[in-house]
Formats: C-alpha cells, sequence, structure tokens
C-alpha cells in the first residue's frame, strides 16, 4: 500500500461532500473578486455622474453579490468540513483495525504514541486535504474570476497585474524559505521547554522522593531560558519576513497605481476602472497566497498518507491459516524441536496433557518471551512445531488460536472502564470453551449471564482481585483510568489474572501472573488457580515457588531446552534450579 | 483532563471520579489573581512592550496614508491632469510601503520579545511552584491535573501569545486607526462605517455564549478520543490475546464519531459567525458608498475622497474578520492562564519542608549532622474520614538499621512508609528523624516501584539529584548499583539520551538508575517501597542486591513482599490492619510462631516440599 492510494481513497471516498464544497468555494471567491468590481461601478455610474437610481440599483447588486458569497463560503466550508473530518474518522478505524488485527505486524518497530499520533495526527492532515483542494479550487477560481475582470477593465493594466503578482509571491517565498528552515529548527527547540516542562511533572513523585525539585528547577530555568533566545530570534526573522512582504505588495500597488493612473489619465480607462483594478490587484493577492498555503498543506498531507500506508500495508506478523480445532479442545499441547529467536529456544520438546497445571521455569527471560509468543501465535519458530491436539498452530488464523489459547502476559494492559468490565471482558466471548470444554459446567460463559456472572465472581476469588474491589470506593464499579494507571501495580496484577481466569480458556497461558503480591494474598492465589483451572490445560512461566508447588508438573528450561523436569518439591534439590526459583 | 475541561467551561470546582478517592482538582485564580501575576511578569518588559506598540501605531498610520493618496491619483485623474502628475504620488505610495514593512517589522520583533519573556517567566514560575506543591496535594488532585496544565495549558497560552496577540494588536490598530483616518477624511464616513459595530456586537455575543461551552467540549472528546487511542493501541497485544479486537474498534469509532460530531458543529457555528459579519460588511460598505453620494452631489467632498472612503472600508474587512475570530483563542488562554496562576497560588514560595532539597547530606539544610534515627510515636492515619489505615503506630529505628515492613495488601504499609517520608502528614501522634527531632521527610529519600526516566542523557538524569558531581561519583554510584556495565554498553555511554523520545531502558535498569539516583543524594534514611517489584521476576534478584547496595551504610526502612528481602534485614516490623502486630529478628519471629512465622511458611511451602 502507498501514501498515493490512501489520500486517493480519502478524496474520492467523500466526494458527495467534496464536489459540492469544492463548486461553492469557487463561487465565494468569485463573489469576493466581484466586490471591488461593484465599487468601481458604483463610483463611475452612481458617485460621478451623481446618478441616485443607478446608485440604488448597484448597491441592490451589491447585497446580492454579498447574499451569494456569504451562503457559499457557509456552505462550502461546512462541506468541505465534513469531507475532512469523515475521511479523517475512516482513517483512524482503518488503522485501528490494521493495529488490532489477530495477525499483528502494525506495531513492530514503532511506539504506542508514534502509532497514536499517526492515528490521529496524520489521519487528521490527510482528511485536512479536503480543506486545503477546496480552499485552492476557490483561489484558482477567485484568479481566474479577478482576472478576467482586470483584463476587461484594460489588457495592459490586467497582464501587468496578472504576470506581475506570481513573481511577486515567488520573490516572497524564496525571501522567506531559508527562514523558515530556521525558524522550523528553532521552534523545534523552543517547543523542547515544555517538553522538559511535562517530563518534570511527569516524574514528580521520584524528584520529590528524592529530594531534586531544586536541582530541577534549576535546570529547568536553564532550558527555557535556552528556548527563549532561540524563539525570540525565529520571532525575530518571522516579524522582518512579514515586514517584507508588506513592502513587497505596498511597491506593487505603487506600481499599479502608477499604471492605472497613467490610462486613466489619457482615459483610456474611467476612474471607477482604476478604483477597481487597485482593489482588484489588493485582493489578487489573498487567492495566490491561499495557493501555496493550499501547496504546503498538500505536501504534508502526502507526508502523511505515506506513514499512514505504512501502518496499513505493514507485513503481518503471522500468516493466516484456514484450519479449524476439534470441538470440544481438549487441550493437549506438544511443541517438538521447536527453536526460535536467535537461541532463546534450541530444540525445545515439551508435551502438556489436557487439564494439567504445568509450572515453566527458565533462567533465559528471552526463552519465557519467545514460549508465550509461539503458544498464542503472536509469532511462529524458526525452525520445529507447536500443536494444539495434533493441529500444527501455524495452519491455524491467529484468532482461531485465541479461541482456545487465552496467553495473559506479565505486563499485560487493563483498560479504562468499570472494574468488572475489565475482568469479564474476556469472559463473555463465544470461545471454544463456552458449552463444550471439558469443565465447561462450571467455566466462564457457559450461555446464561448467570453463569457467565458466576465464573467471573469466581475468578475475583481466585485471584484476590475481590479484595481489590472492597478496597475501592465503588467496588467492581470503580471506573480505572487510562491503563488501570489508577490501582498499583499488585492491585493490577491481581484484576489482570482475574481477568484471564474468566476467560476459562480451554488453554490458559500465565507469565510471572504474581510478582507484585504480597506473600499471603500469594500463596491464596496459588489454591484459587488451581481450583478454578481444575480440568483445563494451565501453563504457568513463573519463579514463585507458592505457584510451582501448585503445579502438578514443572519444566525447567536451560539453554533454550528441557533441563530437568518432576514436581516442584523434587526439582527444588537441583542447586540450578533453587537459584532460578529461591530468592 | 475531563474534569480541568469541565472547569474550563464554567463549571464550579469539579469532583472526579478516579479510581481511588474523590479527587480535589488544584485550585484556579481569580480574575484579578491572574491580573495581578500578568502585570507582575510584565512588568520587567514594560518598556520593550511599549516601544513595540509605538511601533506598531506607528506602521500602521503610516500604512493609513495609503488610501489617502489613492484618493489624490484619482483626483488627480479626474481633475484632468497630465499623466507626470502621478509620478510624485506613486513614489510616496512606494515610500510608504517601505516605511511601514520597517517599522511593522521592528515592532513586532519587540512584542515578540517582550511577551516570549513573560511566557518564559511564566512557564519557569509555573515548574518551580508546581514541584514545591506538597506531594499528598497533588496526589490529591490526581497527577493528570498537573500534567493537562503544563501541556494543554502551556500550549495554548504560547500560541495565543505567538500568534493571536501580535495579529490582535495589528488588527485592532489598523481597525481603530481605519476608523480616525476615515473621520479626518469626512466625520459623516465614520458616523455611517459604524452603522456596522451594532451588529458584530451582538454577533460576537451570540457567537461567544455558544463557542465557550462547544470548544470545552470539543477538547474533551478529543481528548477522550486521544485516550481511548492510547489506551487501545498501547494494549493491542492485550486486545488480541482476548480478541477483544470488536469491542474497542466500537469503542474507538464511539469516541471518534463524537469527536467528529463536535467538530462539524464548530464548523457550523463559525460559518454562522462569519457569514453574520458578511452582513455587517454589507451594510457598512453600502453606507459609506451612499454617504459618498451625497456628499460628492452636495460637493463637501471630491471623488477621490469617497473612493478612499470606500477602498478604507473594504480594507478593514480581513482586520475585522481576524480580531473578532480570535475572542475564543483570547478566551481560551485566559481560562489557561487561571489554572497556571492558581498553581502557583497554591504552593506557598516561602521554603517548607517539601519545597527544601530535604535529601542528601551534601545539601544544604544541615542534616548532614542528622545520626540517621527515626522515631514515631502513637501515629495515626486516614485517607479517609472514619477509615483510618493506621492505628497508634510507636517504631524506634536505630541510626544504619536495616527494618523490613512485612505484611498483607492493606495493611498499611506504604502508608507508614509515606508517612516517614513525609509524603503525608500524621493525624496523630509525631515522626521525628535523627537527632535534634526535625520533622519527617527531612533528610528522607523515598524510592518507590514507579519509575521515570528523566528525557535527556544518563548523566544528567543522574545529575538532578546532585548537579556537581563528576563523571567518577557517577560511575561511581552505577557501579554501586551493579548499573554501570549497561549504562557503559548503551551507544554513547553515559551521554546516551534516555527517557521519552530517547534509548527506552528497561523497568530493571529503570529502577536501578532511581537506586544509583538515591546513591548519589546519600541521605541519612531511606525508605524503599516495593522498589523492586515491578522487574518480574526475572531481574528481581538482582534489583535486590542493587537495593541491599543502595542502602548500605544508611537507615533504612524497607517495604517487601518477598520475604527473603524482609529475612536479612536487621529487624522486621509485621503490620496487620494497621497496627504493628509483632518485631524482631527472622530467627525470633520464625521462632515466635506467630503471624510472620505463617507468612514464612506460606512462602517457603515448596522448599519445605
Amino acid at each position: 500500500m502507498r501514501g498515493g492510494e490512501v489520500l486517493r481513497d480519502a478524496l474520492i471516498g467523500q466526494w458527495r461532500y467534496a464536489l459540492p464544497g469544492a463548486v461553492l468555494a469557487a463561487g465565494h471567491q468569485a463573489g469576493e473578486a466581484l466586490v471591488p468590481v461593484v465599487v468601481g461601478v458604483v463610483i463611475d455610474e452612481a458617485i460621478a455622474p451623481g446618478d441616485g437610481g443607478a446608485l440604488l440599483t448597484w448597491i441592490a447588486v451589491l447585497a446580492a453579490v454579498f447574499a451569494v458569497l456569504s451562503y457559499s463560503y457557509r456552505f462550502s466550508y461546512r462541506h468541505a468540513e465534513r469531507a475532512s473530518e469523515r475521511a479523517a474518522h475512516e482513517l483512524r478505524l482503518r488503522i485501528t483495525r490494521r493495529t488490532l488485527d489477530p495477525r499483528g505486524g502494525a506495531e513492530t518497530g514503532r511506539l504506542p504514541g508514534e502509532l497514536v499520533n499517526i492515528a490521529t495526527g496524520d489521519a487528521k492532515r490527510v482528511g485536512a486535504v479536503h480543506l486545503s483542494l477546496t480552499a485552492g479550487i476557490a483561489a484558482l477560481a477567485g484568479l481566474l474570476f479577478g482576472g478576467v475582470a482586470l483584463l476587461r477593465v484594460s489588457v495592459p493594466l490586467g497582464l501587468l497585474v496578472l504576470l506581475g503578482v506570481p513573481p511577486l509571491l515567488g520573490l516572497a517565498h524564496l525571501l522567506g524559505k531559508p527562514l523558515e528552515r530556521r525558524s522550523a529548527a528553532e521552534q523545534e527547540r523552543a517547543a523542547h521547554a515544555s517538553g522538559v516542562a511535562a517530563d518534570l511533572i511527569a516524574g514528580l513523585r521520584v524528584l520529590k522522593g528524592i529530594g531534586a525539585e531544586r536541582a530541577a528547577v534549576d535546570r529547568y530555568r536553564r532550558t527555557s531560558r535556552d528556548s527563549l533566545a532561540a524563539t525570540v530570534r525565529a520571532a525575530r526573522a518571522q516579524a522582518w519576513h512579514d515586514g517584507g512582504m508588506l513592502m513587497l505588495t505596498g511597491v506593487f500597488i505603487a506600481v499599479v497605481a502608477l499604471v492605472g493612473g497613467r490610462l486613466a489619465a489619457s482615459g483610456d480607462i474611467t476612474v471607477g476602472q482604476l478604483v477597481t483594478a487597485v482593489g482588484l490587484a489588493q485582493f489578487l493577492l489573498t487567492p495566490l497566497s491561499i495557493l501555496s498555503w493550499a501547496n504546503g498543506e498538500l505536501a504534508q498531507g502526502r507526508a502523511s498518507a505515506a506513514r499512514i500506508a505504512s501502518v496499513l500495508g505493514a507485513p503481518p506478523a503471522v500468516a493466516g491459516g484456514d484450519g479449524v480445532l476439534p470441538r470440544p479442545v481438549p487441550g493437549a499441547v506438544r511443541l517438538r524441536g521447536v527453536s526460535c529467536g536467535g537461541g532463546a529456544l534450541r530444540g525445545l520438546d515439551l508435551d502438556v496433557a489436557p487439564g494439567e497445571l504445568l509450572g515453566v521455569v527458565t533462567t533465559d527471560p528471552k526463552a519465557a518471551t519467545w514460549l508465550l509468543r509461539l503458544l498464542g501465535r503472536s509469532a511462529d519458530p524458526d525452525g520445529g512445531s507447536v500443536e494444539l491436539d495434533g493441529v500444527p498452530l501455524a495452519t491455524l488464523d491467529p484468532a482461531e488460536v485465541r479461541r482456545a489459547v487465552v496467553v495473559a502476559e506479565h505486563d499485560a494492559d487493563l483498560f479504562e472502564g468499570a472494574l468488572l468490565d475489565n475482568i469479564a471482558a474476556a469472559a463473555a466471548k463465544d470461545s471454544a470453551a463456552a458449552g463444550d470444554s471439558a469443565a465447561a459446567g462450571d467455566s466462564a460463559a457457559a450461555g446464561g449471564g448467570g453463569a457467565a456472572e458466576k465464573a467471573v465472581h469466581r475468578a475475583m476469588a481466585a485471584a484476590a482481585a475481590d479484595e481489590v474491589a472492597a478496597n475501592l470506593p465503588h467496588g467492581t464499579a470503580t471506573v480505572l483510568a487510562e491503563r488501570g494507571r489508577s490501582l498499583s501495580g499488585g492491585q493490577r496484577q491481581r484484576v489482570a489474572l482475574a481477568r484471564a481466569l474468566a476467560s476459562g480458556a480451554p488453554v490458559l497461558v500465565l507469565h510471572d501472573p504474581t510478582t507484585a503480591v504480597d506473600a499471603v494474598t500469594e500463596a491464596r492465589i496459588a489454591e484459587g488457580l488451581r481450583e478454578t483451572r481444575q480440568g483445563l490445560t494451565t501453563i504457568v512461566v513463573a519463579t514463585s515457588p507458592a505457584l510451582l508447588a501448585a503445579a502438578d508438573r514443572v519444566v525447567f528450561l536451560d539453554g533454550g531446552a528441557v533441563a530437568a523436569e518432576g514436581a516442584h518439591a523434587e526439582l527444588v534439590h537441583r542447586p540450578d534450579y533453587r537459584a532460578a526459583v529461591l530468592y | 483532563m475531563t474534569a480541568t475541561d469541565q472547569r474550563a467551561a464554567g463549571e464550579p470546582k469539579g469532583a472526579e471520579r478516579g479510581g481511588g478517592a474523590v479527587r480535589e482538582l488544584l485550585p484556579t485564580a481569580s480574575g484579578p489573581r491572574v491580573r495581578a501575576a500578568v502585570r507582575r511578569l510584565a512588568r520587567p518588559h514594560r518598556r520593550t512592550f511599549l516601544a513595540g506598540f509605538a511601533a506598531l501605531v506607528a506602521a500602521t498610520a503610516v500604512g493609513l496614508l495609503t488610501a489617502p493618496v489613492l484618493g489624490r491619483v484619482i483626483d488627480l485623474v479626474a481633475g484632468g491632469r497630465p499623466a507626470s502628475a502621478l509620478t510624485a504620488p506613486a513614489v510616496w505610495l512606494a515610500v510608504i510601503a517601505v516605511a511601514q514593512g520597517v517599522l511593522t517589522a521592528y515592532g513586532l520583533g519587540l512584542v515578540a520579545r517582550a511577551g516570549e519573556g513573560v511566557l518564559a517567566a511564566l512557564r519557569e514560575r509555573f515548574v518551580e511552584r508546581a514541584l514545591a506543591l506538597p506531594l499528598e496535594r497533588v496526589e490529591r488532585a490526581g497527577s493528570g491535573d498537573l500534567t493537562s496544565r503544563v501541556t494543554n495549558d502551556v500550549s495554548v497560552i504560547t500560541a495565543v501569545v505567538r500568534e493571536a496577540v501580535p495579529a490582535l494588536a495589528r488588527s485592532l490598530l489598523t481597525i481603530g486607526l481605519t476608523l480616525v483616518a476615515m473621520a479626518v477624511l469626512d466625520w459623516r464616513f465614520l458616523l455611517v462605517a459604524l452603522l456596522a459595530v451594532p451588529i458584530q456586537a451582538h454577533t460576537v455575543r451570540w457567537y461567544a455564549r455558544r463557542a465557550v461551552p462547544l470548544y470545552a467540549a470539543q477538547r474533551v472528546a478529543v481528548g477522550a478520543q486521544q485516550q481511548e487511542l492510547l489506551g487501545t493501541v498501547g494494549g493491542a497485544a492485550t486486545v488480541r490475546a482476548f480478541r477483544m479486537e470488536d469491542e474497542h474498534a466500537e469503542r474507538v469509532a464511539a469516541r471518534s464519531l463524537t469527536a467528529v460530531e463536535l467538530m462539524l458543529r464548530g464548523a457550523r457555528l463559525s460559518t454562522r459567525f462569519y457569514s453574520r459579519l458578511n452582513l455587517a460588511e454589507f451594510v457598512g460598505l453600502a453606507a459609506v458608498l451612499a454617504t459618498g453620494f451625497w456628499l460628492v452631489r452636495g460637493g463637501s467632498v471630491s471623488i477621490g475622497t469617497a473612493s478612499a472612503a470606500a477602498l478604507y472600508f473594504h480594507n478593514l474587512f480581513s482586520p475585522i474578520n481576524v480580531a473578532l475570530g480570535l475572542v475564543d483563542d483570547a478566551q481560551s488562554a485566559l481560562a489557561g492562564l487561571t489554572r497556571l496562576v492558581g498553581v502557583a497560588d497554591a504552593a506557598p514560595p516561602s521554603p517548607d519542608r517539601d519545597a527544601a532539597g530535604r535529601t542528601g547530606r551534601g545539601c544544604e539544610d544541615g542534616s548532614a549532622e542528622s545520626d540517621g534515627s527515626v522515631l514515631v510515636s502513637g501515629v495515626g492515619y486516614a485517607y479517609r474520614p472514619g477509615r483510618p489505615v493506621l492505628h497508634d503506630i510507636d517504631l524506634h529505628i536505630a541510626g544504619g538499621e536495616k527494618v523490613a515492613l512485612v505484611g498483607a495488601s492493606g495493611a498499611g504499609k506504604t502508608t507508614l512508609a509515606r508517612l516517614i517520608a513525609g509524603v503525608h502528614r500524621p493525624d496523630r501522634g509525631r515522626i521525628a528523624v535523627g537527632a535534634d527531632g526535625a520533622g519527617p521527610g527531612r533528610g528522607v529519600a523515598l524510592v518507590t516501584q514507579e519509575v521515570h526516566v528523566f528525557a535527556g542523557t544518563l548523566a544528567d538524569d543522574l545529575r538532578l539529584v546532585r548537579p556537581d558531581a563528576t563523571g567518577a561519583e557517577l560511575r561511581d554510584a552505577l557501579a554501586r548499583v551493579g548499573a554501570l556495565e549497561w549504562a557503559l554498553a548503551l551507544p554513547q555511554g553515559l551521554d546516551t539520551v534516555v527517557g521519552d523520545g530517547g534509548h527506552r531502558l528497561t523497568a530493571a535498569q529503570a529502577q536501578q538508575l532511581a537506586l544509583a539516583r538515591l546513591v548519589l543524594a546519600d541521605p541519612p534514611v531511606a525508605v524503599l517501597d516495593e522498589a523492586t517489584a515491578e522487574a518480574g521476576s526475572a531481574g528481581a534478584r538482582a534489583l535486590e542486591a542493587s537495593a541491599a547496595a543502595a542502602v548500605e551504610g544508611r537507615t533504612a526502612l524497607v517495604v517487601a513482599h518477598r520475604l527473603t528481602q524482609a529475612a536479612s534485614a536487621d529487624r522486621i516490623v509485621v503490620l496487620d490492619g494497621g497496627r504493628v502486630v509483632e518485631t524482631g529478628t527472622h530467627g525470633e519471629l520464625v521462632r515466635a510462631g506467630g503471624r510472620y512465622a505463617e507468612l514464612w511458611r506460606a512462602w517457603s511451602d515448596g522448599r519445605d516440599g
């Protein structure tokens, strides 16, 4: 996908609004060009000869011109704005959809903030191309109209203005170019001051904890002074640019007045026509500068479109597939000779029986990360295969895999919304667990709302998230801030665990679910986990003795492969295992 | 964001429901306070402002000569004078243009210099006062309140000062002086030109009434959309894992549609606004033309003068639109100012315990003599009235002693730690630090699991706690917490830009950095509140070693959920339900068979297996 296509889609998709918008905008500029023409006529036809009837007639004409330009402006801008906002909205949704696509890949190499900027700022700029195009078309219409009016007044004067204005603006553009470059760099330094301030405020607690407020203030003052110097330089350059523009246009008007005056003196044009010519010479500067502005906006829109295209066209992290899992999903997981992650896993063989609670201990954090990625199919192995109930995951659509396998990452996010909605988000799914898994009777979302509700409450109790709710002002109805930031780390972990348990997935993979939870609560969670997942396959990648002791079997991975396996109580006699687990 | 914008819309002090308690936003300043603050900030730049405005007035006045000179050209033509007579006025036109250009550039430059100076002083003052706010106050308001003030309000005000103020000044000057010039042509021109004013005044009132709440609603909606996108895009992996793609796409769509709808309402409003102004333009222009007609017929003015009046009025169109269009920008900047000045007023400029550099033996507050002992006597605390979190805590920590706080979630560990660190003030009882009995917080550093890497180089980040630290001292501090190896392995070593927009550190690295800052700050007392929890199990052991090294040689209070951390402390204090239930060494408590022994059994179950 290329930027051009994005831009074209955004434009053509809104033609219903864009087209009438452009037509009306042209009408508006034509009206604006007519105003000085009518003023000239009033002087010639009414004021100079002292004709009252003509005055009334031409004022009525002026009223009509104003009515047309005013209404055209009003509806053209509304149409253009609607086209712009709608195009941006649709792009925003396409980017969101692409980011959330089960096959992944959109985030590769991008920070979340960058993607959000693309979905907001870039989408907006592409949409705004409608506004600049409309303005550009209107400016062309104004130029055309004003030019024709001028040529009708006098061919030499018309040619002088029409041929004189573009080089004038070109000159101004040339004058502005180096300024623009310099000021862009300096604006950036100026923006730095606000950035540093926001950063210091974001780290306020840390600063105060360590008593570094004074040093921070001193540092900020230096940054701010630095920015100030840069901004003042940029502002001064801008001021001279503006002044220069005034000079150029003023001198130009003087030339038009001189030439027009001479023509009028020799009787080639009337006095009113001279007024019209001067008025039009001033007027024509506006559409021309609109054109150069629209050109700049278009360039920005193109750059934004290219960034959007790179997200929409990002290659998926894993390919789709059309395989189907057996229903119900028994939940037997089998890894054969799996290698990936540049040696994170090396020829790993692993079997998990249906309904088993398996603990996995790794010496290398990368091995844990890759194991999780493979099981949730956010990545495929370089070698070997991962199978669920005899079906290789690589032949399944990632969405199909996640109907059966839920991977709860250590840093899983919570979302803005009520605590209960966060936990129930996955329980309400028609997952493969619903009605057909081994433990469907007491698992999540077994159809009726009552059963789902029960599953959510069981999950909350098992994850000790009920205690979290009890300490919040509105219990489970408490609205969490963005990404659950209003909770402490330990509270977030318990709520996220409750969500994972409430999903009732046939295969649940948990990664370090209790690192920020105190020892007493952790013991309670280990027990609750075992009970809730009775009969369902569960893989816990962790180093917590309490959780590992609750597992049916523990696998110890070292050097990317299984180094030992057995009950936690047996494995603790191995020194390397003790080193990895007990600290 | 939401709550502050409600305030912008003129609602009374709002209470925002966050995750925790009911929020109490930071104050906003009253009109007179804002004016006083702005006057104070502007005072040093008064001369520059005046000179700048004088230059702009001169520039505008010179520019207004254009119309009468053009009128003169017309009169010369109408009077049948030879073409050569036109050269002089044309040269005058060029001279006017050059003078106007130079004066405008000079004036704008001066106004910008003064405006930017005020702006810089404002943001510096704001940051200084914001950092001096008691942490407790910030937390009651939610840190989002302060963040939105420093980002949104500062940028709105900056944009207005940088763009709107010069444009507004020039437009108003042009309007005022044009009206004067029209009066000079003939006072009757001025009179009829003013016919447009009632229409314009009415339009602005009509518009402002609708625009202010609408734009406030727009900002809220756009902010909500941004937040939704951040949540969804930032949490994309989680959304996929739980197959919540459809709900989240719908949530984004709903927020986006709300914002689009409000933007379109804004477009409808502003187009109606400018349409109404068109009416004023027509009425004024028609009246000026008609007046010209009567005056020319009556012989009191020439055709050239009448033309000049018409040209004057036609040239007023765009400055009037510019000036009136800036009304709402000015209003939003004013709303932002009330919030910035409000923060400055909320924090007393006098050095209190929070404003002063309160840690660090090297700091100026005399904590060098502190022996690092901590005495807590009869302390009680409640976040919400009627729901005490701590009751009657008595605790003495000797200088250099390492004490571990243990207990279940909600037992009050963090609260006690924060009281000792001086974040909160006890409701009852007393906390003294050092032999001289200084208040809580003096000479105490607090490191929590909340980490923040300051944007800038790694060395700059560390120097925040000790600005004069040498490179060797920085490396020593990093080495002590085991962070030197990775720090030197960064692309530019200690000069690598880290934090927002720079090299991303892992959670464990960021936490080690926080511990290195603690080493550099070198306070007699250190409070660590689960400073090793965020790293997950992988980095936790390394972090615990770092933490142990960082508190070496000082009094330490460590809130720990890993009992191994507690086991190595000199003394363990067990909290339950906000009371101290046990204290003693690990061995003593395990033998005592009480609450701690129970915890230890739960923890080490697997080991006994």
